[in-house]
């Protein structure tokens, strides 16, 4: 545990360097956030309206936190660093090293977006009190919201390795990327889940925006104790079936492995 | 002069076809890059059915003008990142001192750098730009309109990147500045010019001109207009003009970085 502890101290150290880089990186989450309070704005004729059951206050903070999420957990480790390192055959130098290669680059993954997301998320709150203003928010609620907030992070990371490990298989696996990066965003950022057809509702809380965007944005806006609960439960489902595949999925590619010398 | 234009057509197109046969080596990446990027830019039509099941108009625009907005937001990305892909390396290709091997070839330094590159997943947005031409009506003079404007919108969104990109000649950031402008460029480009009020209009005419690059085409495409034609074609002119100019102008401070390297 302690080797992970490390790489996990070294990757965050390092990444400290590069906070000027996170924060001009920041001016295209704020232009972001620019063009949904225009669309919110425009879309909510009164503004004291409600739209499937959220104000405009709501709605611009609800888009607020999902981008903070999507923005600050983007990171090339897991998608660049894992395709090449398969491409490559350069994840053959990791089995024999003395650790997990899965959990190093979880642990790398949490190093380099550790900074960022505090630095996104001073950002976004300031963003929000001065584009939308406060909101109803208790304090005693923050550590059910960091829980949730954390599994989020493990969860998105463990999926996009699963994506990653496609590589075994098809050699370049950034398309399937791309596919679940707009699934997050058309589906997971842009809109609460309850603005979508009735029908459609009960499927989505069975995608991973719920337990990654969603969940997470839901319970800073509007928290209740038994969305909380259904939130952790499915969280806690998907880590251990996410888990499970990306284990799996690993094992079975590196014994198909092909490096072609050295 | 139309035969130097002429030359340096060719040339493009020569450099294109060799970017397309390295990157076909691998056939089954090659066309997954493809599919994938056209499934990609259809997720945004949910996006849009949900924003229109609210509103039946926004900022002026009907379901059928955003898939016009998106076919032209598409094309356009799709010409700059085929015909010069690599107008996003070039803050890289500055700070690091790689550009050694452009210079010492016998053309335009600026357009070999540019052309050297071709992102395989910007022929999906150009199939997907015709599909949505498709849908949204297709006639002979909208066929001819939509060509134009998405090869108009991809040359000024190459001159911007370059113009941005080129100030990595001064300073250090210029990667992420440029990166960030690009940005802006592609989000504003996707949303109806009438939801954005007040200053921040200007912007769409000054740094990030999606204003000549997608929305003028896009009402022209709409109901044509030979003034607006004209300023667009002229306003292209301009800004290619100043990127070639600010590019050359940075090239004089420009210091190689040693770098043995190869263009095969």
């Amino acid at each position: 545990m302690k080797k992970y502890l490390n790489i996990f101290k070294a990757t965050l150290i390092n990444e400290l360097q590069y906070v000027s880089d996170i924060v001009l990186g920041f001016l295209s989450f704020l232009i972001k956030i620019f063009i949904f309070l225009q669309l919110w704005n425009y879309l909510y004729d009164d503004p004291s309206s409600l739209i499937a059951g959220f104000s405009k206050d709501q709605m611009i903070w609800y888009v607020i936190m999902t981008e903070m999420i999507w923005y600050s957990t983007r990171n090339k480790t897991l998608v660049n660093q894992v395709t090449d390192d398969i491409k490559s055959g350069g994840i053959a130098y990791t089995l024999n090293k003395p650790y997990s290669y899965l959990i190093y680059i979880i642990t790398k993954n949490f190093g380099e977006i550790s900074i960022k997301f505090i630095i996104y998320m001073i950002l976004a709150i300031v963003t929000g009190f001065i584009f939308v203003g406060p909101i109803d928010f208790n304090i005693i609620n923050l550590p059910f919201i960091i829980i949730v907030f954390l599994l989020s992070f493990i969860i998105n990371a463990i999926i996009r390795l699963i994506i990653s490990m496609l590589s075994f298989y098809i050699e370049d696996s950034t398309p399937f990327h791309w596919l679940y990066d707009k699934m997050i965003i058309v589906l997971g950022i842009i809109f609460p889940i309850e603005v979508f057809p009735l029908f459609l509702q009960p499927i989505l809380k069975f995608t991973p925006i719920y337990v990654i965007t969603y969940g997470p944005a839901k319970l800073v806006i509007d928290f209740c104790i038994n969305s909380f609960i259904t939130i952790i439960i499915v969280q806690i489902i998907y880590l251990i079936i996410t888990s499970i595949l990306l284990t799996l999925m690993y094992r079975k590619g590196v014994r198909k492995l092909n490096v072609n010398g050295g | 002069m139309l035969m130097e234009a002429k030359k340096e057509f060719k040339f493009i197109l020569l450099s294109i076809k060799y970017n397309l046969a390295r990157e076909m080596t691998n056939k089954a990446t090659f066309l997954t890059n493809i599919i994938f990027m056209i499934l990609n830019n259809a997720a945004f039509l949910v996006e849009w059915i949900i924003f229109f099941s609210i509103k039946d108009n926004i900022g002026g625009y009907v379901l059928k003008d955003v898939i016009l907005l998106w076919a032209l937001a598409s094309g356009t990305y799709a010409i700059c990142f085929i015909f010069f892909g690599a107008v996003q390396e070039l803050p890289n290709l500055i700070m690091n001192g790689k550009i050694d091997s452009f210079l010492v070839q016998p053309k335009n330094v600026l357009i070999s750098i540019l052309i050297s590159k071709t992102k395989v997943s910007a022929i999906g947005d150009l199939i997907y730009s015709y599909i949505l031409l498709l849908i949204y009506g297709i006639s002979f003079k909208n066929f001819l309109l939509f060509t134009l404007f998405i090869i108009i919108g991809g040359i000024i969104t190459t001159a911007i990147a370059t113009i941005f990109g080129s100030l990595a000649f001064y300073i250090t950031k210029a990667d992420t500045i440029a990166g960030n402008i690009m940005s802006t460029m592609l989000n504003f480009g996707t949303y109806p010019d009438g939801i954005f009020k007040g200053a921040i209009r200007i912007l769409f005419y000054t740094i990030a001109p999606i204003s000549f690059a997608i929305y003028m085409p896009l009402h022209i495409i709409k109901e044509f207009n030979i003034v607006n034609l004209l300023i667009v074609i002229g306003y292209t002119i301009l800004i290619v003009s100043i990127a070639f100019l600010i590019f050359y102008k940075g090239l004089k401070k420009y210091s190689s970085g040693n770098l043995m390297s190869a263009r095969v």
